[in-house]
């Protein structure tokens, strides 16, 4: 069996991926393109997706995620390979990296102005992280928010865009031109696909920014645009529930996290319209901002 | 230099770690992490200074090992106390063993960067099926297992099946022996009586010999040596902190419980892999219960590889051949031969639908 050994540079951190399931080598050339590269001094986390052995090669094929010798999660089955790789990434940055205070949040940016949009999944955070990364912002990242311990700042950790369900038709739709990886169906999230964010985002990977604003995003079919403004508290209590490791980093994260709240309005938005909303962002925290 | 002895040298000779460069350090830090070893020897390279020196892809990854590791020993003080306090109305002190104790007791280097994944703790037999029931009202419960393994479990160990809380996570492994009885060389518990020690916080456990005679049971009348070389630099911490009198309540308590060459074996390994300082009369002593020349050879061939830093990058064939070795030793010490058989044949026949089926057959799908 052949499996293909690469790596993965993605700032801050560097991936050994090894795997012998061909789509999955196809979907990694697709998504990161030049990030995908033959050698690599110091990889920081060595993860391989197989395919499962015995009689699962044949019947109802399933494939193994391993971090090391390491195997965090049950077997998916195998055409979910691809975004089991991606989880298991994720997997390894939440559950070791101790000296960011990791958010689950997309953030994005104008310049060095950056916003975190933290989310629980089925907010639409990922629908409206995609449009604006493809109408002149930058993404820093999708799923996990990198921040500095004691400060505003972000560290970019620029991965593809995790697009769910209805979001798949739309996004192929207005980006015709988008590196998208296959589909994986049918998984705990219903079907997913991977969109590449566009080349302006890689470029920048390793410019931090600032944050002046955080939005909580809702989706809903027939509201245009309402806005909330949060307290300092109920911004405080919906960041604290989207960080990864903030109960394992302790009190570095608990005045992290108030320093943030204290500096930067937060929002609650519930939206369809997503210009509206870009809109909304550039005028309230991007210009307002100084 | 080949990456176990490396290994090895870095944990007796700390300076050693000046002399690698960032790429040199990318396997050295791999199979630390997966030997549970990344956070100790952080630790030691902190006690000799050393640590600011290092190229930053091994502080780094360190520092990171040492936020997790910190935060065990807290939440380790939490979970003891919440503990002591859930079985103060059935009369129960639980002792803190192994990991746990290592972290509690914090005059013991051992527990310095030591990490684990469960509490390990030892109630009297007696009172076992009330501490179970107690745990499972407060939220703790044993995870799916097979009727093979529940009934293995409670009818031939030391232990019942592992109990997991269900919001916090945290796993207790529940002991009442620290062998199981099935091997026949399960001690009379009243031997550790006049072995116990308590912490200033007030968490009960074996004292520095206890501790020892403990570790190198868990460590050598095993089956399974995954952690081997973590287990054997926990014994080389120990050994190193007992005094003239701990020596002698040592081998007096292995004596007394039957541990002897266990502890032979260990001061034998301990001194030859890590150099560990082992009191000459001591060794002298032991040297009593030296096997002959033809077995030590056998058993030093074993376990020279066992012990050993270990990990796929590593391991040639005479590792795998040492690791099934130990694994039937194992199994021959702990079972009397006709449960051996039968256990052996059970696991087996899953074994072999593995070996047909795949490992994932038995694995439900995740949705």
């Amino acid at each position: 069996m052949s499996s293909s050994v690469q790596y993965l540079l993605l700032p801050p951190f560097c991936f050994e991926v090894k795997t012998d399931i061909p789509f999955v080598a196809s979907n990694l050339k697709q998504v990161y393109g030049p990030r995908l590269i033959d050698s690599a001094e110091c990889p920081d986390y060595f993860v391989s997706v197989q395919k499962a052995e015995g009689i699962r090669k044949f019947y109802r094929p399933q494939a193994r995620f391993f971090s090391d010798q390491q195997e965090p999660f049950q077997p998916l089955q195998q055409q979910q390979a691809y975004a089991m790789l991606e989880w298991g990434m994720n997997w390894c940055v939440a559950s070791h990296e101790m000296q960011y205070v990791i958010i689950h949040a997309a953030v994005l940016a104008k310049g060095n102005k950056a916003i975190l949009f933290p989310a629980p999944p089925g907010s639409g955070k990922s629908t409206l992280t995609a449009w604006l990364a493809f109408h002149g912002w930058r993404l820093l990242s999708d799923e996990m928010a990198l921040i500095q311990p004691h400060s505003r700042q972000v560290t970019p950790f620029v991965r593809p865009i995790c697009l769910k369900n209805n979001s798949i038709q739309l996004a192929k739709a207005w980006f015709p031109e988008g590196n998208f990886s296959t589909v994986a169906s049918d998984t705990h999230k219903g079907d997913v696909i991977h969109l590449s964010p566009p080349e302006s985002s890689w470029q920048q990977h390793t410019e931090p920014a600032e944050i002046v604003g955080i939005v909580f995003p809702n989706y809903k079919v027939d509201t245009t645009l309402d806005i909330y403004q949060l307290t300092k508290t109920q911004g405080f209590m919906q960041f604290a529930t989207n960080a990864f490791n903030y109960g394992v980093i302790g009190t570095q994260g608990f005045s992290t996290l108030c320093n943030v709240i204290e500096q930067v309005p937060s929002f609650e938005i519930f939206y369809n319209d997503l210009s509206a909303v870009s809109e909304f962002l550039l005028q309230e925290l991007i210009d307002g901002s100084c | 230099m080949d990456l176990a002895n490396l290994i090895i040298q870095l944990f007796i000779v700390p300076e050693r770690a000046l002399q690698l460069d960032e790429a040199q350090w990318v396997p050295v830090i791999r199979i630390l992490r997966h030997q549970q070893l990344l956070a100790r020897y952080a630790e030691q390279l902190r006690v000799n200074q050393l640590f600011e020196q290092l190229p930053d892809y091994a502080k780094h990854h360190m520092l990171n090992t040492e936020v997790l590791a910190n935060k065990q020993c807290h939440q380790v003080l939490f979970e003891a106390d919440e503990l002591v306090r859930l079985f103060a109305p059935l009369n129960v002190e639980p002792v803190f063993l192994k990991g746990a104790a290592y972290s509690l007791g914090y005059r013991l280097s051992v527990g310095k960067g030591r990490t684990y994944s469960d509490i390990d703790i030892l109630v009297p037999k007696e009172a076992i099926i009330a501490v179970e029931q107690r745990l499972s009202l407060h939220g703790y419960f044993s995870e799916p297992m097979s009727d093979y393994d529940q009934r293995y479990y409670r009818r031939w160990t030391h232990e019942i099946p592992p109990v997991r809380h269900h919001s916090r996570g945290t796993v207790l492994d529940i002991h009442h022996n620290l062998v199981p009885p099935v091997s026949g060389r399960a001690p009379e518990m009243h031997f550790f009586d006049s072995h116990l020690q308590v912490s200033a916080e007030g968490h009960k456990m074996l004292s520095l010999a206890g501790l020892t005679l403990h570790s190198l049971i868990h460590l050598l009348f095993n089956e399974d040596f995954k952690n081997a070389f973590r287990d054997l630099t926990d014994l080389h911490l120990l050994f190193s902190q007992c005094t003239e009198q701990d020596w002698q309540q040592l081998v007096q308590l292995a004596q007394q419980t039957g541990f002897e060459f266990e502890l032979f074996l260990a001061s034998r390994y301990c001194e030859t892999l890590l150099h560990s300082p082992i009191p000459k009369s001591f060794r002298q002593q032991l040297d009593k219960v030296r096997p002959n020349k033809l077995r030590m050879r056998l058993l030093d061939a074993m376990f020279l590889r066992v012990l050993c830093p270990r990990h796929p990058v590593i391991d040639r064939w005479p590792h795998k051949m040492a690791d099934w070795l130990v694994w039937l030793r194992g199994h021959w010490l702990k079972m009397p031969l006709p449960i051996l058989i039968w256990h052996l044949l059970a696991k087996s026949s899953k074994g072999l639908l593995v070996a047909l089926l795949g490992k994932s057959y038995f694995e439900p799908e995740r949705r």
